[in-house]
């Protein structure tokens, strides 16, 4: 059983205070979301979460059966979805799914990633090479490998950017999905993406 | 803290099958791309003839020519490889796909793969090099082992060297002349080191345990070795 505590969390860029003093803790089934306005750190604070930066005070700690993961290691147990985020564009779609696959020690089964293809609606286009990608398809694609692992902890920062409406329904099968058998944080400002949120944390207030 | 080696529900991976994964989509995507080789051919490949051509062997002194050739090789050679070597980490900054393999490998895993890719790409330059210039300087070696066992340690060292600093430079601004101002003084005793040995080669001099490619070798494994203790600090934020 894994949990995620985030306690008085602080970032500022020289001069600039994002956020500071977040603090909360997520258990398995439960879906939090992140608002405020543009430049508010919404984005920020996901990636410190993640492990991909350095907050300026307090800590993230993640927990697996009542033991503390260290950070090196967190990374591996998230999932994480943003718009800075790209796939290799030389790369087709299933290679992708499969290169992720290979680095994260998952024993590569073509079988598991087309099936991951076909819940984000890409079995069709699974051998086209990414640059001629969508930007919807993109954001399709950097949802599967995101799930590849079966990560306990999903972060979705603008889950729904580029997605069409049919896009939309398989984030939300996504959440569902997650509240099953993991955490989700979710980063936005659309009111559909916020209401996925048990509870909201308006980093503008 | 739990902090061991990440099992997953499917099996487990180890730094060299992971690095692996890493060198196999670097050659994958330099194979459909072509954006190092050619950089690193295109400069080669008209530094060679341009050697050729205008300090061919009928202007230089046949006792000179052991140093100046080896001066020469080694100089084609480094600096080809530092007009296309810092693009493994490069590419990944600029095409937004560091965040997603900081999440996805570990960073040792990442700098080995990154190794094996920048040593495959000097293992093809030398491979076509070496021997044009050979040919084309008409450049006489009467040790070939010793030689052959220069240009192979030399090879390491400039990819391990290389790596470390395409993996500092990658997240800054003027990247190009960074690579190059801080590549050449790491580089700078392997150059000296491989001349040397090469002049020897090529002499025919008594040579006994091959002293150069010894330091190569040495200089190779400290830098590689350094470079896996140093690169989770470069890595990090």
């Amino acid at each position: 059983m894994h949990s995620l505590e985030v306690i008085n969390l602080c970032k500022h860029y020289a001069e600039t205070l994002l956020f500071k003093d977040i603090s909360f803790e997520l258990h398995p089934g439960e879906v939090l979301a992140i608002t405020g306005w543009n430049g508010s750190g919404k984005s920020t604070l996901l990636r410190i979460i993640a492990g991909l930066v350095r907050p300026s005070s307090g800590k993230v700690e993640m927990f697996l059966q009542g033991e503390s993961i260290a950070k090196e290691s967190r990374r591996r147990f998230v999932g994480m979805v943003a718009p800075a985020f790209s796939l290799y564009e030389e790369l087709t779609a299933l290679e992708n799914l499969e290169f992720f696959s290979k680095v994260r020690g998952i024993a590569y089964d073509r079988k598991s990633c087309l099936g991951m293809m076909e819940r984000t609606g890409l079995s069709e286009n699974a051998n086209k090479l990414c640059r001629n990608y969508s930007s919807g398809m993109k954001q399709r694609l950097k949802l599967a490998q995101a799930l590849l692992h079966n990560p306990p902890l999903l972060l979705l920062d603008e889950p729904g950017c580029n997605l069409d409406s049919k896009g939309m329904k398989i984030v939300e099968n996504i959440i569902s999905a997650q509240r099953q058998r993991g955490m989700t944080v979710i980063a936005s400002n659309e009111k559909r993406e916020v209401d996925y949120g048990d509870r909201v944390i308006n980093l503008s207030e | 803290m739990k902090s061991g080696r990440w099992i997953t529900e499917t099996g487990s991976s180890t730094y060299l099958s992971e690095a692996a994964a890493i060198w196999l989509r670097d050659l994958r995507g330099e194979f459909r791309t072509r954006y190092a080789v050619n950089a690193i051919l295109m400069f080669a490949v008209t530094t060679l003839i341009a050697v050729s051509f205008s300090i061919g062997s009928f202007r230089i002194g046949e006792a000179e020519q052991p140093f100046l050739y080896a001066v020469l090789l080694w100089i084609i050679l480094v600096f080809s490889a530092l007009s296309g070597l810092s693009r493994s980490f490069v590419k990944e900054e600029e095409a937004g796909t560091m965040d997603v393999l900081k999440l996805s490998a570990r960073p040792q895993a990442v700098f080995l793969g990154k190794l094996f890719f920048n040593l495959t790409l000097l293992g093809a330059l030398e491979l076509i090099i070496v021997p044009s210039f050979i040919l084309l300087m008409n450049y006489e070696i009467k040790l070939p082992g010793l030689f052959t066992a220069m240009v192979v340690s030399g090879g390491i060292g400039l990819g391990g060297g290389t790596t470390i600093v395409a993996a500092m430079i990658a997240q800054a601004s003027a990247r190009g002349a960074l690579f190059s101002v801080l590549s050449f003084p790491l580089l700078l005793p392997l150059m000296i080191t491989a001349i040397k040995g090469c002049e020897k080669a090529a002499v025919g001099a008594n040579n006994p345990g091959w002293p150069e490619v010894r330091i190569a070798v040495a200089y190779s494994i400290v830098m590689i070795v350094m470079s896996l203790f140093l690169f989770p600090l470069i890595w990090e934020e």
